[in-house]
């Protein structure tokens, strides 16, 4: 196993480690502030990836140029969503809350195939197709901007949420829901907020991948999973904990694959989430 | 007294139904009572103990493939396998009590669904066990002796008394000093606590119990459709649908998951037969439509519904599905 | 009320199939279990459109056609020219649907037989349930050897099985080597790892020493991933002169993509169906899927020695907007195939049509399939079925083994990534 190989491994691991960053970033913003774990996060990602893909094949625009819309449309969404749905059980048990964004989960998959069919489609040539090379290394041109595209939305929601006074009302009601009441923090726009930006960052990812990974309408099952991980090991409620985490399961994920076989990479990553779990529940940067 | 007419009814058509159901439908009721008892065993930890899992497929795969591996590489007998079966879900479910008890709400059912995944990956690359190939359980050898029949009836037959022998285990549980910790571990466990209640020691019970059934149901499954993969029994949509049904007919009900079961598996069949030809997903958008309908307008699910049809001033309780008001409906 | 529905709208069924059977041979109604939705469900989209075409050449008949069975269009002859009706069931990818849709189809559709169902785990449950029930199960497709290893009567498979591809990939490479006069070098396997992929990934160890192959890595890989970058790079550090490939669409194109990205680029990539047959493969990668070598069942070059094949592809086209595909072709044979039988059985009885698929013996130029034609031997499987191998080139597939059947020569080696236009 040269060093060449591995040094590409790592580069790798770090980009799509960034792709489950920005997914799972939105979901820790969702549970910071309404404490919902949302099972159907992984089809903001798949719609974020069809409305990259239509507008594509449709009206011939680049998904990198469609990307601000694609952010924006999953914004609303997540808005609409939260109105009609989330908002209805926002107080409810747990189960109960499980339970609602596994039916959504359900339905949203179940509206893209009947909508769009089961079959598989891609964006090719795009404006970002081809390889990177640098540093001796190479990498897909699509994989570098996705992987950029993820670093800025992260410094976005960052800037946001610490620079902003909306972004700090939103830190407000995530610490404590009723103080930031008293303090005039309306919790139901604050609640709305929450997923229009969790949705708009799955979205985000979605757009991103688009241009490289195949799209149908159970994709987003393929990275709920690391999803979850990545927020409980970042913390759940964590920004900076999930971008962390995000790269950390990224590069473990790869890395385990080829230093010990693919077919156990998620594997590993399961053992070190329970690890983490069982030692640090609260994760890396999570309140304890 | 009045309570039983529900259960008594439901015995009268158990044991009349194969008077008038042909193949298929029997089929459709057999796997209405293996959903059902699937349910009741979650139902003892995650209803009533509060625990929620969402990863109890590991317990029902570790049923199904223990006692499948006993028999065919063995020849172990397959009543004796099911047993094994329990007992290594059990085992299962202790190193994972130990290790993941501490953890409060999420973080525990995030738990449940990694380990399950874990266990998953494990029989799909474990060559032993077939891997992703799966295991037959051989067709040579049948009758009462080897649990194998050609027919439906003696299937449903089994279905049906594991699942009295569930619920009679879970209402001994409701009615004693047990449900009685469970339901202080799951309603106010810092009270609990403060009054001497050992709190892991009791959701380790718990779990271990529910985890038992959940592999005899599994090695019936084994034995019914005489091949398993772990696809086909340790998927997490398996352990979804396990917590759902309980969830539909009301968690922490005796009857509940019964209720759940039924309907889930009816829709479920219904919607499939009229559009699953069509192949457009419509039904899986209607089944999604339920769970959604039913999570939000009536959490404490269709019992909890019916209970509050029969006592009104539950009936705003019922809707709002507060976190407090779970208990005191259950 | 649920039941109440489900009890009238059951009653309504068998009414109308009472009536039916009233005017008892206008109608043969035979089941159909497929992925119409879940993983599956593309190509099941495609198999459903080639069952539909089946029937409908069978009942309304096709011009032009002569030694297509059936095309003359009456129904089954020999049943007073009684119609195919197909009744579809959606197994969903699942062992237990599958089967639990094969016993609806059994006993409340009374199906005289079924055909299905494309994945290899649901076909093994659907038809153990069609063997208890005593009806004949007819598998156009599904590729795990074990099937026709469980000893039962009412199983007949028309497809060859993964023996008999690995073996087919094999014998290629070995007949590569004599004409080309070259060694093919070191080979790796890359299989994804459900059932499919792991059986084919022992059968490939078995046979590679019997044919004196080196297999120098054996990867197997989950075929939900988010990348395949570990998988690439462990085949880069293994440095093969082949890689024997089984994946589904979207890790076939993905392992594509990424070996260009990683800049990996064997010899020759020898890939095993699925995936790189399915029409979306050289729709999304187009050139870059160029130079793929992939085990087939059919192909629509073939026609140059058998018109029939272009025959019956026009008319699905014209119908469909595609081509047939190596399981679309299958599961039109299959239907045909089960049709022949039940008409030469002359009535709906299984154990006639059971007696008449046992005697099954349709020539190589009845079928659009490049099988030296279809005989079931005592387990139930067709012995003179075969693979072919085609090649890419210019976004078409092109047969290119057997050497009597190719339309053109293999271009070996595969260019390197940098050195294609």
């Amino acid at each position: 196993m040269s060093a060449s190989i591995l040094a590409q491994t790592l580069a790798s691991g770090i980009l799509i480690g960034l792709i489950y960053a920005l997914v799972a970033i939105g979901l820790t913003m969702i549970f910071g502030v309404m404490d919902i774990v949302n099972f159907a996060h992984g089809e903001f990602l798949m719609l974020g990836m069809y409305s990259a893909f239509w507008l594509f094949t449709l009206y011939a625009l680049d998904p990198i140029v469609t990307l601000p819309l694609t952010i924006l449309m999953l914004f609303a969404f997540g808005v609409i969503l939260y109105k009609l749905v989330i908002s209805r059980i926002a107080n409810a048990s747990m189960l109960s809350q499980i339970f609602t964004t596994f039916g959504i989960m359900y339905l949203l998959r179940g509206v893209a195939q009947f909508l769009w069919k089961p079959d598989y489609r891609t964006i090719e040539n795009s404006s970002v197709s081809g390889t990177v090379h640098f540093l001796g290394l190479q990498v897909g041109e699509p994989q570098v901007v996705a992987g950029v595209g993820a670093v800025l939305v992260t410094a976005a929601i960052w800037w946001f949420l610490n620079h902003t006074r909306l972004g700090a009302a939103l830190e407000a009601t995530a610490s404590d829901k009723e103080a930031a009441r008293l303090m005039g923090i309306d919790s139901h726009r604050m609640f709305a907020l929450a997923w229009g930006i969790g949705a708009a960052c799955a979205g985000a990812a979605g757009g991103l991948l688009a241009t490289f990974f195949p799209i149908f309408p159970d994709v987003g099952s393929t990275f709920i999973l690391l999803a979850f991980v990545v927020v409980n090991l970042g913390g759940f409620g964590s920004v900076t904990g999930a971008f962390i985490a995000g790269i950390l399961v990224g590069v473990i994920e790869v890395m385990g694959g080829l230093l010990i076989g693919p077919q156990y990479k998620m594997a590993i990553v399961l053992m070190l989430f329970l690890g983490v779990l069982m030692f640090r529940p609260q994760g890396l940067m999570g309140k304890a | 007294m009045k309570q039983w007419i529900f259960p008594a009814a439901f015995l009268a058509v158990a044991l009349a139904l194969p008077m008038f159901a042909d193949a298929s439908r029997l089929n459709l009721a057999i796997l209405v009572l293996m959903a059902a008892q699937l349910g009741v065993s979650w139902n003892i930890v995650g209803g009533y103990a509060g625990q929620v899992s969402l990863g109890h497929a590991a317990f029902f795969g570790l049923g199904a493939y223990t006692s499948t591996l006993l028999l065919v590489k063995f020849g172990v007998n397959p009543w004796f396998g099911i047993l094994a079966g329990g007992a290594v879900a059990v085992a299962l479910s202790l190193a994972f009590g130990w290790s993941c008890f501490r953890l409060k709400g999420h973080y525990f059912a995030m738990a449940t669904i990694a380990v399950a995944e874990l266990v998953q990956i494990f029989f799909t690359e474990w060559d032993y066990g077939g891997a992703a190939v799966g295991l037959s359980v051989p067709m040579h050898k049948t009758g009462w002796a080897w649990m194998n029949f050609a027919s439906k009836l003696p299937y449903y037959w089994l279905a049906l008394a594991l699942l009295v022998i569930t619920l009679a285990v879970n209402l001994w549980i409701e009615r004693s000093w047990l449900g009685y910790y469970f339901r202080a571990i799951k309603d106010e466990p810092d009270a609990a606590r403060s009054i001497g209640v050992n709190i892991a020691r009791y959701k380790q019970v718990a779990l271990s119990i529910s985890a038992f059934f959940t592999a005899l149901g599994g090695s019936l499954y084994a034995q019914k459709e005489l091949f398993i993969d772990p696809g086909s029994v340790l998927a997490t949509g398996l352990s979804i649908k396990m917590a759902l049904v309980s969830i539909l007919g009301g968690v922490g009900t005796l009857f509940g998951p019964l209720v759940g079961s039924v309907v889930l598996t009816s829709i479920e069949e219904f919607t499939r037969s009229m559009f699953g030809g069509t192949g457009r997903g419509t039904d899986i958008i209607i089944y999604a439509a339920l769970i959604i309908f039913i999570a939000v307008f009536y959490p404490t699910g269709l019992v909890g519904w019916w209970r509050s049809l029969r006592w009104p001033r539950l009936r705003s309780a019922a809707r709002k599905g507060e976190r407090k008001g779970l208990g005191e409906l259950a | 009320m649920k039941w109440t529905i489900g009890a009238r709208a059951a009653a309504l069924a068998c009414g109308l199939a009472l009536a039916a059977t009233a005017h008892a041979q206008q109608e043969v109604k035979i089941g159909v279990i497929y992925p119409l939705t879940g993983s599956s469900a593309s190509v099941g989209g495609e198999l459903r459109s080639a069952l539909e075409l089946a029937a409908d050449i069978i009942n309304n008949g096709a011009p032009g056609m002569p030694d297509l069975p059936f095309s003359h269009g009456k129904g089954l002859p020999n049943l007073k020219g009684a119609k195919i009706k197909l009744v579809f069931a959606d197994h969903q990818a699942s062992p237990q649907v599958g089967a639990t849709e094969a016993e609806r189809l059994i006993t409340q559709e009374h199906v005289v037989a079924i055909v299905g169902a494309y994945n290899s785990a649901v076909t093994a449950t659907a038809s153990q349930v069609a063997e208890r029930a005593g009806i004949p199960f007819l598998n156009p497709e599904s590729s795990s050897a074990t099937l026709t290893q469980r000893g039962f009567k009412w199983f007949f498979r028309t497809t060859p099985h993964d023996d008999l591809f690995v073996h087919n990939a094999f014998e290629f490479l070995a007949e590569l080597e004599k004409k080309k006069g070259i060694k093919v070098g070191t080979i790796a396997t890359l299989n994804e790892n459900g059932l499919w992929g792991v059986e084919t990934g022992k059968l490939q160890a078995r046979l590679a020493p019997d044919f004196k192959y080196t297999i120098v890595k054996q990867i197997s890989y989950p075929s939900k991933s988010t990348q395949l970058t570990s998988e690439v790079q462990s085949l880069k550090a293994a440095n093969p002169n082949v890689v024997m490939q089984s994946s589904y669409t979207p890790d076939a194109i993905l392992s594509m993509k990424t070996y260009k990205e990683l800049g990996f680029s064997p010899d020759m990539i020898l890939a095993n169906d699925a995936g790189f047959a399915d029409t979306e493969f050289i729709k999304t990668l187009g050139k870059d899927a160029d130079y793929i070598i992939s085990r087939e069942a059919w192909a629509l070059d073939l026609a140059k020695s058998k018109p029939l094949i272009k025959q019956v592809d026009d008319l699905f086209r014209s119908r469909y907007k595609i081509d047939f595909t190596g399981n679309s072709a299958r599961t039109f044979t299959g239907l045909m195939v089960l049709a022949d039988a039940i008409n030469r059985a002359g009535s709906t009885e299984p154990e006639a049509i059971r007696k008449a698929l046992v005697a099954t013996n349709i020539p190589s130029s009845q079928l659009i399939m490049p099988w030296d034609g279809v005989k079931f031997d005592a387990q139930g499987q067709n012995t003179l079925g075969r693979g072919i191998l085609v090649q890419i080139v210019g976004g078409q597939y092109h047969t290119v083994w057997p050497f009597n059947l190719a339309t053109r020569d293999v271009t070996w080696p595969m260019p390197k990534w940098d050195q294609r236009k």
